[in-house]
């Protein structure tokens, strides 16, 4: 991965989404996220925690104001352009995201498959290794239904950071995974961070990021009036 | 006053669609001399969101029918997971499809062929036989049949299966990370349905010939052998029927593919498989009959 150091990673100026959309709450949303960064948003709302994930991916359209992934308007690019740059990025999300007729090995490397021209070995190998590394036993062959929540959570995290996505936008997946899940999570996270990704981790429970509170470069809150700082003493 | 009560006078309600939102039947009670305008105004607008309701999905079909065209020319279209997609696609429509479709075309020789020839070897028009069975077994018969057998094997498979994932959306997460479904699903499968439709086709015209031959030699109404009977089929072709025949089968297995992926890639929150099955079966259907019709048109 390409370390993109040309300022902030993403930034939201202003930016207010369409409430018919989204649902998010038709105010000014002002951020920035430089690589490296790991930013913790708090949501009570899953719902409102993915529209806000898929704000930051450019999914949702905006009223006023302005959402730029690495350097680039949302706004301003063609849908090819679009689809590319939203290949960089890695997300767990709560919303359905397992086609059933897709065993589930082949819905982990399907965006890099369809990003980029890695080999194929290559990417099975990556993938097998994080999945390893996630505490699966090796890369689920079977169909989505067949397999236990808690694999498909691990699954997920597998699929967020293969490819060392430039952009991770982790709706919480320790919330509804296993405990065990949390080192490697945080392990990963780290790794991401290292390289030069940034990290926004979208958390319901204020009390799952604590073990992290160190690495964290910033806390906002999801709120009805936008996105609230919140200290961090 | 009881609501039994005999002696109460009964109101009904405006016969107008307002009547279902109590917010707006108050409204229209105040009507007053604009009355019979609103009302004209609301049945134009009824007229106006039903045309605009069916000649909906005609323009989506235009508009994708033009997008799988342009994109299919540009090899930056054809990643690995397009390719993947378009040759699983083929290979379970194909390799699937193709027991029933030499089936029905066995039944089709068993019951249309041999009659056909029976009746014009009664009547002395042998000699017509193969132009008879070209024009009507393979070029009106087959693309409905094999149009029918794609729609029902596969076209509402891809309906219930792009669906399912609108409605879950699956399709909304995978437009999150960059993957188009109309390039990865789309266009792939509707290719897909189009080499299906020519390759079922023309095996479908085969075995209803084969079989209507071999049904008629062992009746006795003819005696040639096959490749003079063959023959004869090929010399009663024109030129525009090497050319329509082959379009006609491609053609109607481009829009069933097409009708069933946009069938469930329309579908929204509030359908389920009970709405959409039906949709997208009627919708297919109709398609098939559409594009069986304008091809036989003498225009």
């Amino acid at each position: 991965m390409d370390v993109y150091a040309s300022g902030p990673l993403l930034e939201l100026n202003k930016a207010v989404p369409s409430f018919d959309e989204s649902g998010l709450p038709p105010v000014p949303f002002s951020m920035k996220l430089m690589p490296g960064d790991c930013m913790v948003i708090e949501a009570r709302d899953i719902g409102h925690a993915t529209m806000f994930a898929d704000l930051c991916c450019g999914l949702v359209p905006l009223d006023d104001g302005s959402v730029r992934f690495m350097g680039l308007d949302w706004a301003d690019l063609g849908d090819r352009e679009l689809n590319a740059l939203r290949g960089r990025i890695g997300r767990v999300t709560h919303r359905a995201s397992w086609p059933e007729f897709v065993p589930v090995h082949l819905a982990i490397v399907l965006q890099q498959l369809h990003h980029t021209t890695r080999p194929i070995d290559v990417l099975v190998h990556d993938a097998a290794r994080l999945a390893e590394s996630f505490g699966l036993p090796g890369l689920p062959t079977q169909n989505p239904s067949f397999l236990p929540e808690e694999d498909l959570v691990r699954a997920g995290c597998v699929r967020a950071f293969l490819g060392r996505p430039h952009l991770l936008l982790l709706e919480d997946p320790l919330e509804s995974g296993p405990a065990e899940l949390s080192n490697s999570f945080l392990a990963a996270i780290t790794e991401a961070r290292d390289r030069g990704a940034g990290v926004i981790w979208l958390v319901r429970n204020n009390a799952v990021w604590q073990e992290y509170r160190q690495g964290i470069t910033a806390t906002w809150r999801l709120a009805d009036d936008g996105l609230v700082a919140v200290r961090m003493g | 006053m009881s609501e039994t009560d005999p002696q109460a006078p009964q109101s009904f309600p405006p016969p107008t669609d307002t009547t279902r939102d109590p917010v707006l039947a108050g409204q229209t009670g105040q009507g007053g001399l604009f009355a019979p305008v609103q009302w004209g105004l609301g049945r134009l607008a009824w007229i106006g969101r039903l045309t605009r309701r069916q000649a909906r999905f005609l323009l989506i079909m235009l508009g994708a029918s033009w997008g799988v065209i342009f994109e299919s020319f540009r090899a930056h279209s054809w990643r690995r997971t397009v390719r993947y997609e378009f040759v699983s696609t083929m290979n379970n429509i194909i390799r699937g499809g193709l027991v029933a479709t030499m089936f029905a075309g066995v039944l089709t020789g068993l019951a249309a062929v041999s009659q056909v020839i029976y009746w014009l070897g009664l009547t002395g028009l042998a000699t017509m036989t193969g132009s008879i069975l070209i024009n009507i077994v393979v070029r009106e018969i087959a693309p409905i049949l094999v149009g029918v057998l794609l729609l029902g094997r596969n076209g509402m498979l891809s309906t219930t299966e792009l669906g399912l994932l609108s409605i879950g959306g699956e399709i909304r997460s995978m437009q999150a990370v960059g993957i188009d479904p109309f390039l990865l699903l789309v266009l792939p499968r509707t290719l897909a349905f189009t080499v299906a439709g020519f390759t079922l086709g023309i095996l479908f015209s085969f075995a209803s010939l084969v079989t209507g031959y071999v049904m008629s030699r062992m009746s006795g109404v003819i005696n040639n052998p096959v490749w003079v009977f063959l023959d004869d089929v090929a010399a009663a072709m024109s030129g525009t029927d090497y050319v329509i025949i082959p379009l006609k089968f491609i053609t109607v297995g481009f829009v069933v593919g097409l009708g069933g992926c946009l069938t469930g890639l329309t579908a929204t929150s509030e359908d389920s498989l009970r709405t959409l099955l039906p949709r997208g079966f009627s919708r297919g259907m109709l398609i098939v009959m559409v594009v069986s019709v304008l091809f036989s048109l003498d225009l």
